[in-house]
């Protein structure tokens, strides 16, 4: 039997195999570079939003119907959405690399991922419901 | 995962106090982990009570005078007591630094003494840096030039191509910035931490070397470059008050403009 006092080494790797790893990933440019990215575009979407909601603010639903379905606001949410969404992902991600690792990684970031898609789809459903259903209810109250 | 708690044989109890002379009166309390591998007990904090009137300014002065005077066993590393070696690095009053430059006078109170953050410890305040230095290695600090010297002559560069190079060839690799970063703490096995980032700039950034390209090539990878977060940690603590975080940023620009 082993000594219990002399704990059994299971990593005799070297120090330098160890720092090379598996080596380069050959990838993070594009991940840090869209971070920055849409953060920026983000700054210009979100004042537009917080001003529309003022603007908006105490206004009757068809009022509110009446302005989602505009073509420009409809482009402008569904940015702002979408953008917001795949940002959050992108720094999400940072955490789950930072803090979780192991086996549990891989799948950490596929759950978060599945939902953040999730809450970004419904999210654009719900836009494009305000833009499309204005026109429809006009059509059904006309016939 | 992330550890928040210390595993239970690292968590550190009460040691000894070691009182100034009768008569002292200029007295400073250090506080100095210890720690053995030669006993099975988890570290301590003793406590020396030093006149400050006895010794030199710096934290340094007194860490010699207590191995010389008080304590032969505490054991940590120094060489050359003019912050140029390195060798002093630890954490003093909460913040990375070396030993020799750091004076006494600048600390309030009690000066709690610990080893660099979150690297093993092999004795006392003296910390396994064996992967930080193969991190090190692994990114070729040297020059890689494929065009042979002047036969009769050094490699030249002109004032501005040698400019570039200020603020990094002054590294004294102790480490400091390194075991400042909570990425490195987090994923020091993979993120190569600012020390070694930062060297690795200085051969990208240097006109004699030739291999910028595989330089980057090397570092393109979401841990050993990109788990650098912005935290500045690296640059707020370097005793020698370089940016390795400046270095690291131009790498991540560099990776970008190469893509375009």
């Amino acid at each position: 039997m082993s000594n219990p006092k002399k704990p059994h080494i299971t990593v005799m790797r070297s120090q330098l195999s160890r720092a090379r790893g598996l080596g380069s990933g050959q990838a993070g440019v594009g991940h840090w570079w869209a971070e920055r990215a849409s953060a920026v575009a983000l700054v210009p979407l979100s004042g537009w939003f917080v001003i529309q909601v003022f603007r908006l603010a105490g206004a009757s639903q068809p009022e509110v119907a009446k302005w989602g379905a505009r073509p420009l606001n409809t482009t402008m949410m569904l940015s702002l959405v979408i953008l917001t969404f795949y940002h959050t992902q992108l720094g999400l991600q940072v955490i789950i690399d930072d803090y979780v690792h192991g086996k549990a990684h891989l799948p950490a970031g596929l759950l978060m991922k599945g939902i953040v898609f999730l809450l970004g789809l419904f999210g654009t459903v719900s836009v494009l419901k305000l833009a499309l259903a204005g026109s429809s209810r006009g059509r059904i109250a006309a016939g | 995962m992330v550890e928040f708690r210390l595993p239970k044989n690292s968590t550190v109890g009460k040691g000894r106090i070691f009182t100034a002379a009768p008569g002292a009166t200029n007295v400073k309390n250090f506080r100095i982990y210890r720690w053995s591998p030669d006993d099975d007990k988890n570290p301590v904090v003793d406590t020396y009570e030093i006149d400050l009137d006895k010794i030199g300014p710096m934290v340094l002065d007194a860490l010699i005078h207590i191995k010389n005077d008080v304590d032969s066993t505490l054991t940590f590393r120094r060489s050359c007591r003019e912050g140029i070696c390195g060798s002093c690095a630890m954490n003093i009053a909460g913040e990375n630094t070396l030993a020799c430059l750091k004076p006494i006078r600048d600390i309030e109170g009690d000066i709690a003494i610990y080893p660099l953050p979150h690297m093993p410890v092999i004795k006392d305040l003296v910390p396994d840096l064996d992967g930080a230095y193969a991190q090190l290695r692994s990114i070729d600090p040297w020059l890689k030039s494929d065009t042979l010297p002047p036969p009769d002559s050094e490699r030249r560069q002109s004032i501005e191509e040698r400019a570039e190079l200020d603020g990094m060839w002054e590294c004294i690799l102790c480490f400091c910035c390194s075991t400042s970063c909570p990425s490195y703490w987090w994923n020091g096995d993979r993120y190569l931490g600012p020390a070694t980032l930062l060297a690795a700039y200085r051969w990208i950034a240097d006109s004699r070397d030739e291999h910028a390209g595989d330089r980057l090539d090397a570092l393109e990878d979401p841990l050993k470059l990109y788990a650098c977060r912005t935290i500045m940690n690296c640059t707020q603590t370097c005793p020698k008050g370089l940016n390795p975080a400046k270095a690291i940023g131009r790498i991540k620009e560099l990776q970008l403009e190469r893509k375009a």
